[in-house]
């Protein structure tokens, strides 16, 4: 993790001083990662996909800017979110407006990730108990979870991801684990995958 | 004397898969000290895991890698990029700001203008009357039958000659007088 977080460094700083190689890295290092931050906020492959020519894009205009190139994963999720936030609202408005229709995967389902049919409902079961239990988190809960346990992200790492302090992180974690904890479905569905 | 060991409650097993460092150190060293309490902890994290696991292999991969040329917008397909947004600010300001301030006018331009106005309406008004009178141009007045302007009366006596003015015949026709 050290050597890893030493290499991104190297890699911002290299990239910050006009080396076109360092920054193809970094963007190929962070590129699945950042595609499915958004994905899973969402729902849909072809936004997200969207989403994150557009996130690096911002990434590579904005990177002269960085000082603390020791910050650079939370920064480009913050990045990230922003851009999800601007997605969501922009996406709100047109449907205020009727001039959009959904375009979620229903349940994340039409991959072709998944051809056998197995596979498939399990995916679509997993969704729907996901989102489910999302559902019943405040916004800050949800965000703060999804960092933690889908994106991976530590404690410190989304603090500054959503410029909140550590505490207030682990709060917002916390009862989002208590949550967590009494959602028989979901965690059904993991021990049944777990055995 | 049985001692009564005093597990994790279902708190501290939250707290400490959130942070195990903000734990009392008591707490902590039960932990450390524990299987059953460590066997909760670590099943709740596989839990977690697990659904970070899923959520990943549940995601579909991105179809494409990132390209880093970005499209270009109105103002580079243009080319002067950096030259014509003055260029186009200034159109801006006096092709539709300015206009309605430039066409304020004075009041004698007004009255002026509205004198000519009227005089338009009379000329207007007197073809409409002269129309009325005679709505034929002047082009189909010779063969209307209608317009004698360029008779004169010698050419009318001419044609129709009145009683006094006949020409009588002379010799055997001639009428004699009574």
């Amino acid at each position: 993790m050290v050597n890893k977080d030493y290499q991104v460094s190297e890699l911002v700083e290299n990239a910050i001083s006009g080396d076109k190689a360092s920054l193809e890295q970094l963007v190929s290092l962070f590129h699945e990662d950042i595609y499915r931050t958004v994905y899973y906020r969402t729902r849909s492959r072809m936004d997200a996909e969207d989403l994150t020519q557009e996130i690096f894009m911002q990434m590579i205009k904005s990177l002269p800017g960085l000082k603390n190139t020791a910050c650079f994963k939370p920064w480009l999720f913050r990045i990230a979110l922003n851009r999800v936030r601007d997605f969501h609202r922009k996406k709100s408005i047109l449907n205020f407006l009727g001039t959009t229709t959904d375009v979620e995967d229903a349940g994340h389902v039409g991959t072709e990730t998944h051809s056998n049919p197995a596979d498939k409902v399990m995916q679509k079961e997993f969704w729907k108990q996901f989102h489910q239990f999302t559902g019943t988190l405040s916004r800050w809960e949800r965000e703060v979870f999804t960092l933690r346990f889908l994106d991976h992200l530590g404690i410190r790492e989304i603090a500054e991801a959503l410029k909140k302090n550590e505490s207030t992180v682990k709060t917002h974690l916390y009862r989002a684990l208590k949550k967590f904890r009494q959602n028989p479905e979901l965690r059904d569905l993991l021990k049944g995958e777990l055995s | 004397m049985k001692i009564q060991t005093i597990h994790l409650d279902e708190e501290q097993l939250i707290r400490s898969v959130v942070d195990e460092n903000d734990l009392s150190a008591d707490v902590r060293n039960h932990l450390s000290a524990c299987p059953m309490c460590q066997g909760k902890k670590q099943q709740f994290e596989r839990e977690l895991d697990t659904l970070g696991h899923m959520a990943k292999i549940f995601a579909p991969s991105p179809r494409e890698s990132v390209t880093y040329s970005e499209k270009p917008g109105f103002f580079e397909k243009v080319g002067f990029y950096p030259l014509l947004r003055p260029v186009l600010a200034a159109l801006l300001i006096f092709g539709i700001i300015l206009p309605p301030a430039l066409l304020t006018i004075s009041e004698e331009e007004r009255m002026a203008r509205l004198v000519e106005e009227m005089e338009n309406d009379r000329q207007l008004m007197t073809e409409i009357r002269a129309l009325e009178e005679d709505a034929l141009p002047d082009f189909y007045q010779d063969i209307s039958g209608e317009f004698y302007g360029y008779f004169d009366e010698e050419f009318v006596n001419f044609v129709a000659p009145m009683e006094e003015t006949r020409i009588r015949p002379a010799g055997r026709f001639a009428s004699s007088p009574d």
